[in-house]
């Protein structure tokens, strides 16, 4: 099995001598879902950054689908593994300016220099696929946000991506709208993909995932299946964090 | 009993209906005594205005305010161009159905310029026009045209510049974008006009129309620049954050993400900087350009004409603001469409 992400140890530090990251090491396989749980100001966030090169790391090194990084920024590599891999935000992110079919084609047309005819064509698929094709031809600010996070999803789809990764993707999301958004992610786990998942959704982690990684200050904790981390978690805080949440 | 109480309510609501009306007859009496002694007021102090001008100054001279000295059998060319300028603008105030003319729009506003030298100077078959004698109201649209179209792309450099993270090229746009807003425009155009000829070697000269372009779009840049920046920043770092996760470059970033949405929060602004512009290019009578106010200017100064100031300033008043009036609807119009996406 090809192996995607291997992290080996990486850490970061801020100017007042606070550990973000701190020795952060870890491994998903092709076709594996990662949930990364934990509490805010833990460094999920900043540790899911660092696989498309937004943040920087101090020391260790990352190697994704082959293509390794370590603390000195490279430009060009990091340039590389944003071709291959898709990423969604907290706060969907979509560009106000374009179209949602534009918004989708951008980076298909300008990044791998696709025609326009196929750029368009692959769009509208993936716009049917997340149920929202009628909506071609608005723009963000008239979509609801659970219907421009499925935008968002569509636009990391749309460079065909061998490595998703979701920043809570529904933090900012109505209540009602979070299924929606979860039931796409579902149907792409299903399909194969393999990504990784910053989220505080436990039903979504408890179905979807196949290895839960829970951190605390910039330290992975513990690393399990969802079956014995949530009915049975080898780690005192990690316990506590459930509790948390399930309050 | 139930009478009585309907009885009382109708009552209540007479005297409701009585007081509104009362109050509102009170009103409307003001209102009406308002309006009425504006009306005489203005009746006594634009009589002579309304009642004793011969406007005869303004409709005979029509050609020459349109055109200045442009010759007569050749006013068509700058029509044809002032309409075009008109055709192009209304295209992208209201956007036609046909997707590739939407696409193609910029380069249509970007052929204005050399189809405005090609239509006034002539050449390639058209009789050669000197700049001498341009004048009048296309002059001034020549003027604001071409310094605004060139001042865009110079403003939006600079700005980027001021952004930059090379120390040297921030420096020194910061430096120039500085200098230009602390010199009065009056200066930069004396400069231009007057001191450009003497830096250039003998025997190679700038016509005085552009020498005026040039000092107009040094002094304009400079504020755009500023207005553009104020865009920049107003764009949050998630967007460049979403478009680096795609994969774009970082000029990809500034053509498609950074210039479209900054335009687009500056374009009050910017719309400010054009009718500033257009009203500041009158300076140029001072300095020996005929444009529309020096049209006015000279025409005073012919004896057939003498004394009729306020005919002809009441007439310049009300093209600079009808023009002006146009130019803000316009933009007014353009944000609002704007505004959904």
């Amino acid at each position: 099995m090809n192996t995607i992400i291997k992290v080996k140890n990486i850490s970061k530090s801020y100017s007042k001598g606070l550990l973000a990251l701190d020795k952060v090491s870890l491994k998903v396989n092709q076709g594996k879902v990662l949930v990364i749980m934990g509490p805010s100001g833990s460094g999920k966030s900043t540790l899911i950054r660092t696989f498309n090169g937004l943040e920087t790391f101090d020391t260790g090194e990352i190697d994704i689908l082959g293509i390794k990084i370590n603390s000195n920024y490279n430009e060009r590599r990091i340039q590389k593994i944003r071709k291959r891999v898709g990423m969604v935000f907290q706060q969907f992110n979509l560009f106000p300016h374009l179209s949602i079919l534009d918004n989708i084609t951008l980076a298909p047309l300008n990044v791998q220099k696709r025609s326009r005819v196929d750029a368009e064509e692959f769009g509208m698929y993936l716009l049917q696929k997340m149920g929202i094709s009628m909506h071609a031809e608005k723009y963000p600010s008239q979509l609801s946000g659970g219907e421009q996070q499925r935008v968002a999803i569509a636009r990391a789809l749309a460079l065909k991506p061998e490595l998703l990764l979701f920043d809570e993707p529904t933090s900012a999301l109505d209540p009602e709208r979070i299924n929606e958004v979860l039931d796409v992610m579902r149907k792409l786990a299903q399909e194969g993909m393999t990504m990784v998942v910053v989220t505080h959704e436990i039903n979504f982690a408890k179905d979807v995932s196949d290895q839960i990684l829970f951190m605390d200050s910039g330290k992975v904790i513990e690393t399990s299946t969802p079956d014995i981390f949530f009915s049975n978690a080898k780690h005192e805080r990690s316990r506590k964090f459930l509790n948390q949440l399930d309050k | 009993m139930i009478y009585k109480m309907h009885q009382k309510k109708v009552k209540k609501y007479i005297e409701k209906i009585k007081e509104i009306l009362f109050l509102n007859s009170l009103n409307n009496f003001l209102i009406i005594l308002l309006i009425f002694t504006i009306c005489i007021f203005s009746l006594q102090s634009f009589s002579s205005v309304i009642f004793n001008s011969k406007w005869s100054v303004v409709t005979t001279n029509i050609p020459l305010f349109a055109f200045g000295t442009f010759p007569s059998d050749q006013s068509w060319r700058p029509i044809i161009w002032i309409v075009s300028l008109l055709l192009t603008s209304v295209l992208s105030i209201i956007p036609p159905k046909w997707k590739w003319l939407r696409k193609n729009l910029l380069f249509a506003w970007m052929g204005m310029i050399p189809l405005g030298i090609f239509l006034l100077y002539g050449g390639l078959g058209l009789q050669t026009v000197m700049s001498r004698n341009f004048g009048g109201l296309t002059l001034t649209i020549f003027l604001t045209v071409c310094s605004s179209m060139f001042a865009l792309p110079l403003g939006i450099g600079l700005a980027f510049c001021r952004q930059s993270s090379l120390f040297v090229v921030k420096k020194l746009s910061s430096i120039y974008i500085d200098t230009m807003r602390a010199i009065p425009l009056i200066a930069v155009l004396f400069f231009g006009q007057l001191l450009i000829p003497l830096f250039l070697p003998l025997g190679l000269e700038i016509d005085r129309v552009w020498r005026a372009i040039f000092a107009f779009t040094l002094f304009v840049s400079a504020y755009i620049a500023e207005d553009i920046r104020g865009g920049l920043q107003a764009i949050p770092n998630t967007q460049i954050e979403s478009a680096k996760s795609l994969g774009l470059n970082q000029l990809q970033i500034i053509k498609f993400i950074l210039i479209p949405q900054s335009l687009r929060i500056a374009l009050p602004a910017l719309t400010n900087q054009v009718i500033g512009l257009f009203q500041n290019t009158s300076l140029m009578s001072i300095l020996g350009l005929v444009e529309f106010l020096g049209i006015g200017r000279s025409i005073l100064a012919n004896p057939k004409f003498i004394g009729q100031y306020i005919e002809v300033y009441i007439w310049l008043a009300s093209v600079y603001w009808i023009i002006c009036t146009i130019l803000a609807l316009m933009a007014k119009y353009l944000e609002k469409r704007l505004k959904i996406a």
